[in-house]
């Protein structure tokens, strides 16, 4: 026993020594305006990639170096089931909440757990923000397709979300996220069923299409498991700039889904740091060009109408919202649990 | 006569005495009640009072929804099919590795033990690639050779859980079965033999009786991990619609209102229900069949030679190694090395390390590696010492009580993660007192809560086959209680003892859905590190971290079989 | 020293009574064998004595000391006490020294005097030769011996063995007897010995307690046993033992079923059973006591073992050197002639074809 615990130790120190290795470095490190007024500790609640967070961890080091600012990455569902069980005891564990899509910051100010903030920047946003300050949108997410050049022409694959249910070629052979889970997911499914009603679902259904995530999927259009996939524009780009990938994304002729994600700080009374004059801060600084800049290196599109690259390889922001598929982020809030059963009644059952 | 009186003998009547044995078993049970009983009471409270007065409308939501049935009696159908099938590949391997002659056995036995190191959702990808109905590799060599216009094989259906499940956890029965078959007195099946019996008759009619509460052991932990199962199902099951009890939970869950939190709960509730009632009818049959065969008296294992048949069996073994294990082991290890998965890994430029280089050099998987390292180490190391205690308690004194923690940590065991993570999220964050959300405690605390059973189980089995002879012998020659346990219980069991820190310390290693829920930014582990980039990130990493979690699993077995010179490997 | 008093002892497991009210005093240096057939309550007592089990209801007094009472109780480990058990409880992962040193080590012994001790105790046991082997090296017997030297080394007042040599061949077994019998003369302590075998009983005691269903049926030294059996049970259990039924009268006593008698100037009226030991009939044409026709006859060297059949078809047993019935046949009508008897009231239990060891 004691062996063995030795042995273990041994292997955690060996463990700890290679942690000390090189880290990534973050975006333009150089100028980078300083804010050494903001201290304290910040904990943000976020869904965007993990790598996106370490590049952004070194940034904001350098940027608040006498604020200790903590990430807690996870998915949608992950982040609203924790902040429910949080919510119990009375208090939450973040002080800034970054999910996928608006409908949740409309509820969490409904519930009276968001700090209102009127940023500066706010003048600048090319997208709808809480007149009341609220929230803010921070970074966009688009729902597209994507298939593999490499393995099926682009004739054989949908051109439209509404093709990508009906299109008789793809049976079998299509995936996408789970509503149940991913917040972006549902609130496709919302604009979908919105648009072309719970029949939608049924099409689904029908195609036989696989709920998985992400990652599941892309690797299953890169073996041709699949023909087609819908998926967030941002992980097809950061597999295409990273492994080279062939793989391509299609916006949808029916418009793509624009998913604009909120930041929002949570009151005083109810954060785990009690510190919204920092949140207010690192806000503007998120919402700001430099902050932007790390929002496009993360391969999403910024929100900010001064800010026209679109992330990697990707088309223009304006070329994406010009074609967009309308949500009602006020309906999505209210029908959300509407909307899930309806999609899980007729896709995972679809006989009964 | 008067010895198996003894065993069964009530407690005689006496004045209330003092007995250390009260204290360390009333520290245990508080233990658990503070963070198992309370936690799962609080639930079950709220899945009955969810605005503060009584209501069924959660049970009558959920146990009226068709999706929740069809995903209850899949959940079933399993467990139920892989504990069986579990088991009919684990004894006779256990018999074949333990008892016989066989090839290479010792090689196996870590080949096959090799399969519960590794977390069960990287397996599953595995297979996915290998039998998915339309490009699967094995589906694809398979039709070619047989010249079949359908793929034979589909994944994505309660078949393919199935298959995948019983993979991954008949391991744990191997583990559970061939400990005890190595203390059978071999005299007893020499006896049967003289009696004229075939090797084959004599294992049906003396081995297998004999190790029956060891099969039934073995049998459970098989069931009630793979119906707690999350990992797999998520993965094998979501794209084929085959919804489990726990993916509908986590489900609920994700839903993050306080109405799914109370559906969640309350399917839940039906989970506890058939594991804990499985666990405790064959507890209850178990207990009265006590076979003591490891006497006082010391003998030497015999080996059966299997004569003719070695060969043919041991070539027999090779193939299921290689199916069950070498398959999809190498499907993992080659993901790992390559860039697009869509091309062959030795095509031109398609083979990379760098996934490798983002295993050990980024901050998060190492300081998540460093978390498991520590979360697990102290689970286990913590769990072993109440298991050994316990499983002296129970099968070693009539300690009045000592039934309770026993029922407590059945009943911990044969809760669905999410439930006891869930319970701890609600009462632990300082509402009531103790407040070690955010900490790893949290994580070791659940971890215990969930895996002490594998660990108690493997000891009590043990110890149960070791004559109370021995213990008494060291007692009439002056041993106090611990003394004995500690210079004579412990080294009689010390195998025992190392497989079950290991059998504690790999799932919590890789624990997936606790800590889905109870992680926090210092706090993550490997496991859902893992999982992350297995499903959102890139599964070469997730490749690649898996084959260095197995590569780090084989050097320390390695250490320790060098360090102990062969006397404990896992 | 180690006088041993026995009050009022009873234990019940459950709602079943094993042992009956046990009231015994054994003296200091003496060898006490508990005998009985199984299940008959012996290895329970001797696990009272331990400490193993706790009495029920009484008072177990060792060298004026309580140790088991309603009050108080002392736990095996502090009673000092010698223990060899039926299945030798070896621990199968020491050496034969370590085996023999753990009872030194508990009482925190040093070093040297650990090692001087165990060595003397080896020779006594015969192991000397093998002490660093492990136990699964050894032979039963020298497992035992393992034991035994376990039970000794901490010079023990009591020494407690539980059947220890009911798992030996049988010259093993001779031999063991005379070494044990001998090492309690040479260390001079009490030795409370449980066994079955009323030869082992015999041989070694110096007082043997028969116990038949929880309840103790005589005690005494083992020739008093042998030849002045309290009762059915005893004659039967200890040694062989002929029972023959019939009425005593005026007398005499009638041999159910035949017009023989034989006479008897004892207390007993009604239904008795004679018991007459084989070895004390002798045979005869004339002058015979009972007579009947010789049923069977069995060669073994030293004795003879025959049968005499009883006009009412009961076999009598007989013992006797070979040279006194070589002449007789089977089927011939012989006679014979006993000096010694004992005489039981018919308590109708046939104990004899009973008793199961």
């Amino acid at each position: 026993m004691k062996k063995l615990i030795a042995i273990l130790l041994s292997a955690i120190m060996v463990l700890g020594l290679a942690a000390c290795g090189p880290t990534q470095t973050g975006i333009d490190t150089e100028n980078l305006e300083v804010h050494e007024e903001v201290t304290g500790k910040v904990v943000i609640y976020t869904s965007m990639y993990q790598d996106i967070i370490e590049a952004l961890q070194v940034t904001l080091d350098k940027v608040f170096p006498n604020c200790e600012i903590e990430f807690f990455q996870g998915g949608t569902g992950t982040i609203q089931s924790k902040v429910t069980g949080e919510l119990e005891g009375g208090k939450l564990g973040c002080d800034i909440l970054m999910v996928a899509e608006p409908s949740y910051a409309l509820e969490l100010k409904e519930m009276g757990l968001l700090h209102a903030y009127k940023s500066p920047e706010a003048e600048s946003l090319a997208f709808d923000y809480d007149p009341e300050g609220y929230w803010y949108p921070v970074r966009i997410s688009n729902m597209v397709l994507a298939y593999n050049p490499e393995k099926f022409s682009k004739d054989e694959v949908a051109d439209s979300l509404k093709d990508f249910a009906y299109n008789e070629n793809l049976k079998g052979m299509i995936s996408m996220s789970n509503p149940l889970t991913s917040g972006t997911a549902l609130a496709s499914a919302v604009a979908l069923s919105s648009n072309y009603g719970y029949e939608y679902f049924d099409a689904l259904a029908k195609q036989e299409v696989m709920i998985e995530s992400g990652s599941v999927a892309l690797t299953k259009l890169e073996t041709g498991e699949c023909k087609e996939i819908m998926i967030l524009e941002e992980s097809v780009l950061k597999k295409r700039e990273e492994e080279q990938s062939k793989i391509e994304c299609i916006y949808p002729t029916d418009g793509t889904i624009v998913c604009p994600s909120p930041i929002m700080t949570i009151k005083d009374e109810m954060s785990a740091n009690a510190n919204s004059a920092a949140c207010e801060v690192i806000t503007d600084w998120f919402l700001s060009q430099v902050g932007q800049s790390a929002i496009v290196k993360g391969w999403m599109h910024s929100v900010r109408s001064d800010y026209p690259e679109p992330p990697y390889d990707a088309i223009a922001t304006k070329e994406i919202t010009a074609n967009e598929m309308p949500i009602d982020w006020e309906f999505c809030y209210k029908n959300r649990s509407e909307v899930r059963t309806a999609f899980e009644e007729r896709v995972k059952l679809p006989e009964g | 006569m008067a010895k198996s009186a003894a065993v069964a003998a009530p407690a005689p009547k006496k004045k209330f005495y003092f007995d250390v044995k009260w204290i360390i078993i009333s520290a245990i049970i508080l233990f658990l009640v503070v963070f198992e009983v309370f936690p799962l009471l609080y639930l079950v409270y709220r899945a009955f009072f969810p605005e503060g007065s009584f209501s069924l409308e959660a049970f009558a939501r959920v146990y009226t929804y068709k999706l929740n049935w069809t995903a209850l009696s899949n959940t079933i159908i399993t467990a139920s099919a892989s504990m069986i099938l579990g088991v009919i590949i684990a004894f006779p391997l256990a018999w074949l590795i333990g008892r016989t002659n066989l090839y290479f056995k010792k090689f196996f036995r870590t080949l096959f033990v090799m399969t519960y190191m590794v977390p069960p959702y990287v397996g599953a990808m595995a297979w996915l690639r290998l039998l998915n109905p339309t490009v699967g590799i094995l589906n694809q060599w398979l039709a070619k050779i047989f010249n079949l216009s359908e793929m034979p094989f589909n994944i994505y259906s309660v078949g393919g859980l199935i298959w995948v499940l019983t993979t991954f956890y008949y391991p744990y029965a191997f583990i559970t079965i061939s400990r005890a078959m190595e203390k059978m007195d071999p005299s007893l099946e020499e006896a049967s033999k003289i009696s004229g019996a075939s090797p084959l008759k004599t294992v049906a009619t003396i081995t297998m009786p004999m190790m029956m509460p060891s099969i039934v052991a073995a049998a459970l932990l098989v069931f009630v991990s793979a119906a707690s199962c999350y990992g797999i199902p998520s993965i094998i099951g979501a794209p084929g619609n085959v919804d489990t009890v726990t993916t509908r939970i986590i489900d609920f869950v994700y839903l993050g209102s306080s109405e799914g939190l109370s559906d969640a709960t309350t399917l839940a509730v039906f989970l506890m229900l058939v594991a804990n009632i499985i666990l405790y009818l064959s507890t209850f049959v178990v207990g009265r069949k006590q076979y003591i065969t490891v006497s006082g008296k010391s003998t030497r294992p015999n080996i059966v030679d299997l004569g003719k048949w070695r060969i043919p069996v041991t070539a027999l073994v090779i193939i299921f190694a290689i199916i069950v294990v070498g398959i999809p082991f190498a499907t993992v290890f080659a993901t790992s090395f390559t860039t697009n998965m869509g091309k062959s890994l030795f095509e031109a430029g398609n083979f990379t390390t760098k996934y490798w280089q983002v295993v050990f050099t980024r901050q998060q998987i190492l300081n998540s590696a460093k978390n498991s390292i520590i979360s697990a180490s102290v689970a286990a190391t913590a769990g072993i010492v109440i298991s050994c205690v316990m499983a002296y308690l129970l099968t070693r004194t009539r300690a009045k009580g000592r039934h309770i923690p026993d029922f407590l940590i059945t009943l911990g065991s044969g809760t669905p993660s999410i439930v006891i993570a869930l319970g701890l999220i609600m009462t632990m964050n300082g509402k009531f007192i103790i407040n070690i959300y955010n900490t790893l405690f949290i994580m070791i605390v659940a971890y215990m809560i969930k895996y002490l059973m594998m660990g108690m189980r493997t000891i009590v089995s043990a110890m149960s086959q070791i004559h109370e002879s021995l213990e008494e012998a060291a007692q009439i020659s002056g041993a106090g209680w611990i003394k004995r346990f500690k210079d004579i219980t412990i080294p009689l069991i010390a195998p025992s003892v190392v497989a079950g820190w290991f059998l504690i310390f790999m799932p919590c290693f890789y624990e997936l859905t606790m800590s889905t829920l109870l992680y926090s930014t210092d706090t993550k582990t490997i496991g859902f590190e893992l999982y992350q980039y297995q499903t959102y990130h890139s599964q070469q990493t997730a490749s690649a971290m898996a084959s260095a979690i197995l590569i780090f699993v084989v050097l320390v077995n390695w250490l320790l079989n060098k360090v102990t010179k062969g006397k404990f490997s896992i | 020293m180690a006088t041993i008093k026995i009050d009022k002892v009873r234990k019940c497991f459950g709602n079943v009574e094993v042992l009956k009210e046990f009231n015994q005093v054994f003296e200091d240096k003496e060898f006490v064998t508990l005998l009985g057939p199984s299940g008959c309550g012996k290895t329970t007592m001797l696990r009272m004595l331990a400490g193993f089990e706790k009495p029920t209801s009484g008072t177990i007094t060792i060298d004026d000391k309580v140790v088991s009472s309603d009050k108080t109780f002392v736990p095996p480990e502090k009673r000092d006490i010698g223990m060899v058990f039926q299945s030798y409880a070896v621990w199968p992962h020491m050496t034969v020294f370590d085996n023999i040193a753990y009872p030194l080590k508990i009482k925190k012994m040093p070093k040297e005097e650990i090692k001087k001790k165990v060595e003397e105790i080896m020779e006594v046991v015969h192991l000397s030769q093998y002490a660093d082997r492990i136990p699964s090296q050894l032979s039963g017997g020298q497992q035992q011996r393992v034991a035994l030297g376990r039970a000794l080394v901490a010079e023990p007042n009591l020494l407690l063995l539980d059947e220890p040599l009911s798992n030996l061949d049988a010259k093993l077994r001779e031999s063991m007897r005379f070494e044990i019998k001998a090492i309690q003369r040479k260390l001079g302590i009490s030795v409370v010995y449980v066994t079955h075998d009323q030869v082992e009983a015999m041989t070694m005691s110096d007082k043997v307690v028969v116990i038949n269903d929880g309840i103790i049926q005589q005690v005494g030294p083992p020739m008093e046993i042998y030849r002045h059996p309290a009762n059915q049970f005893v004659a039967a259990f200890v040694g062989k033992i002929d029972f023959i039924k019939g009425e005593a009268a005026d007398g005499r006593i009638n041999i159910t079923g035949t017009d023989q008698y034989i006479d008897y100037d004892g207390e007993l009226t009604g239904k008795v059973v004679v018991a007459i030991r084989p070895e004390s009939i002798h045979l005869c044409k004339e002058g015979s006591k009972l007579h009947g026709v010789l049923d069977n006859k069995t060669f073994m060297g030293d004795v003879n073992d025959c049968y005499m059949r009883l006009p009412n078809g009961k076999g009598v047993r007989i013992i006797a050197p070979p040279e006194t019935y070589d002449d007789y046949e089977i089927g011939e009508p012989i006679g014979i002639n006993f000096d010694t008897f004992h005489v039981y009231e018919d308590d109708g239990t046939d104990a004899a074809t009973k008793i199961v060891t």
